[in-house]
């Protein structure tokens, strides 16, 4: 069986990409379009109008993936925002449980768990988007601050929590394992 | 025919079809060699075990490769909706792909088009696009960890990273997550809660907990919710009412991560391992299949 081509099909979104320019906003739709990203463009509802009168309508789950896209293109945007929940921010909280000889950070779905004595990741738990077993494999066995960050090498909004775990693995550990 | 849909972590893998087998640590599916990890191989992983030691048919699994940009997730959504039907499977457990409303919302117009409805769970991303479609109530089983229910109690979260509040393990507050989750039609019938305490749900009422053996070293685990939904799916693919099938997989995952003597390091295949053990020492007296071959 061959795998089926991006980008087929009906397209319901959840996010926004905003923009102060009208070029812009139709140069992120090409390089969008050309990386198979499923988008479209559409006018933003007035109450997320910033600058122009062109947003690209994203599929949420890929803002991680469609941010590096856009900045390694040299696309200028305002900011991306969900359609639903229009003044939810991505959450920054994270949490810390303490398992004795390793320490696990989690941050909303996702969990990291890395050795307090040599800081190597043992463990990555949580999630559901495609890149996240990608990730389990990638990162186990690499210390905290030398294992490549999940926003770097992932595509969705899985892969951007876990990054934030990552992130509050890496300040424990800098600042002594939480030994 | 019990049907498990997934992205697997193999780049390239092209969609594969077929009946899964286990060869020295790996699944077999369609001449594919697939890892028992966290994902969709842990669950595949697990509803094989519990099958193979039912002594009943194995799962079929439709796999494809993805590492995140989503085209092995829309090759199986193409595939399902074009099939399902003809497919005709009594179990249809979807797992990890990337959530797309669009699709989802076709998916389930064609499950509509079975002859026979089957039993519809979903878990990992299958089950946050089920219900950032709006369609969580087509759903027989979710199987969400204590932040995704957070998600499922928010009604305008389309991912958890979005949600609005977060309890992460508070179990205190759990049964208001779970009631908001129903309140706002966005969850299944059947909710299986994983955590330090399951709580296992249906229709709104939380109808058992399960928090026996307690092994919280199993939490950093990746794959071990995984499991859960993998016996769920064999266990209703058996014959079991879905409330039964959940209640015995939570006993049963955690006995597992007993028996494993697991550690935070621990892998997922440990947990999988066990399972054989623990049905063998426990199925009986949690189920009365008290023998191998079906429900009795």
């Amino acid at each position: 069986m061959a795998i089926l081509k991006k980008g087929k099909g009906a397209f319901a979104g959840g996010g926004l990409v905003l923009f102060d320019e009208v070029q812009e906003a139709m140069k992120a739709e090409n390089v969008l379009k050309k990386a198979e990203y499923p988008v479209r463009l559409v006018a933003p509802p007035p109450e997320l109008r910033r600058g122009c009168d062109l947003a690209v309508e994203i599929n949420l789950v890929e803002q991680p993936g469609i941010e590096r896209l856009l900045k390694q293109k040299d696309v200028c945007y305002l900011e991306i925002r969900p359609l639903k929940g229009r003044d939810a921010g991505i959450l920054e909280i994270v949490r810390v449980t303490d398992f004795s000889d390793w320490l696990m950070v989690k941050a909303a779905n996702m969990k990291l768990t890395f050795e307090k004595k040599s800081g190597k990741i043992v463990n990555t738990s949580g999630g559901g988007c495609p890149d996240i077993p990608v990730m389990h494999a990638e990162l186990l066995e690499k210390r905290v601050d030398e294992a490549p960050r999940p926003a770097d090498i992932g595509y969705t909004l899985c892969a951007l929590m876990l990054d934030r775990a990552m992130e509050e693995s890496r300040s424990l550990w800098k600042a002594g394992g939480g030994a | 025919m019990m049907l498990i849909a997934g992205t697997v972590p193999i780049e390239g893998m092209p969609l594969t079809f077929g009946t899964v087998s286990a060869e020295g640590g790996y699944l077999l599916v369609g001449g594919q060699r697939v890892p028992c990890t966290q994902g969709t191989g842990a669950m595949v992983g697990a509803a094989l075990a519990t099958t193979g030691y039912l002594k009943l048919e194995a799962p079929q699994a439709l796999l494809a490769g993805d590492t995140g940009q989503g085209q092995g997730s829309r090759a199986i959504y193409e595939y399902l909706i074009e099939n399902v039907a003809e497919l005709a499977p009594e179990v249809l457990a979807l797992h990890y792909w990337l959530p797309d409303m669009a699709q989802t919302r076709l998916l389930c117009a064609a499950i509509e088009k079975c002859a026979r409805r089957p039993v519809l769970i979903a878990d990992a991303a299958s089950m946050y696009s089920a219900k950032a479609a709006g369609l969580a109530t087509d759903f027989d089983i979710f199987t969400p960890d204590s932040a995704e229910t957070a998600f499922l109690a928010d009604p305008d979260a389309t991912h958890p990273a979005y949600v609005r509040f977060m309890l992460f393990n508070n179990t205190e507050k759990m049964p208001e997550l779970i009631k908001a989750a129903y309140e706002h039609k966005n969850t299944a019938k059947l909710l299986l809660v994983k955590g330090a305490v399951d709580y296992i749900v249906k229709d709104g009422k939380i109808i058992a907990t399960v928090n026996e053996p307690d092994v919280p070293m199993m939490e950093p685990i990746g794959g071990t919710g995984d499991t859960i939904t993998g016996m769920v799916s064999a266990f209703v693919g058996a014959g079991l009412e879905p409330h039964e099938a959940a209640i015995i997989a939570a006993r049963a995952n955690r006995m597992a991560g007993k028996f494993a003597e697991v550690t935070p390091a621990t892998r997922a295949g440990c947990v999988i391992d066990q399972l054989p053990a623990v049905f063998a020492k426990y199925l009986c007296e949690w189920s009365g299949v008290c023998a191998t071959g079906g429900v009795e």
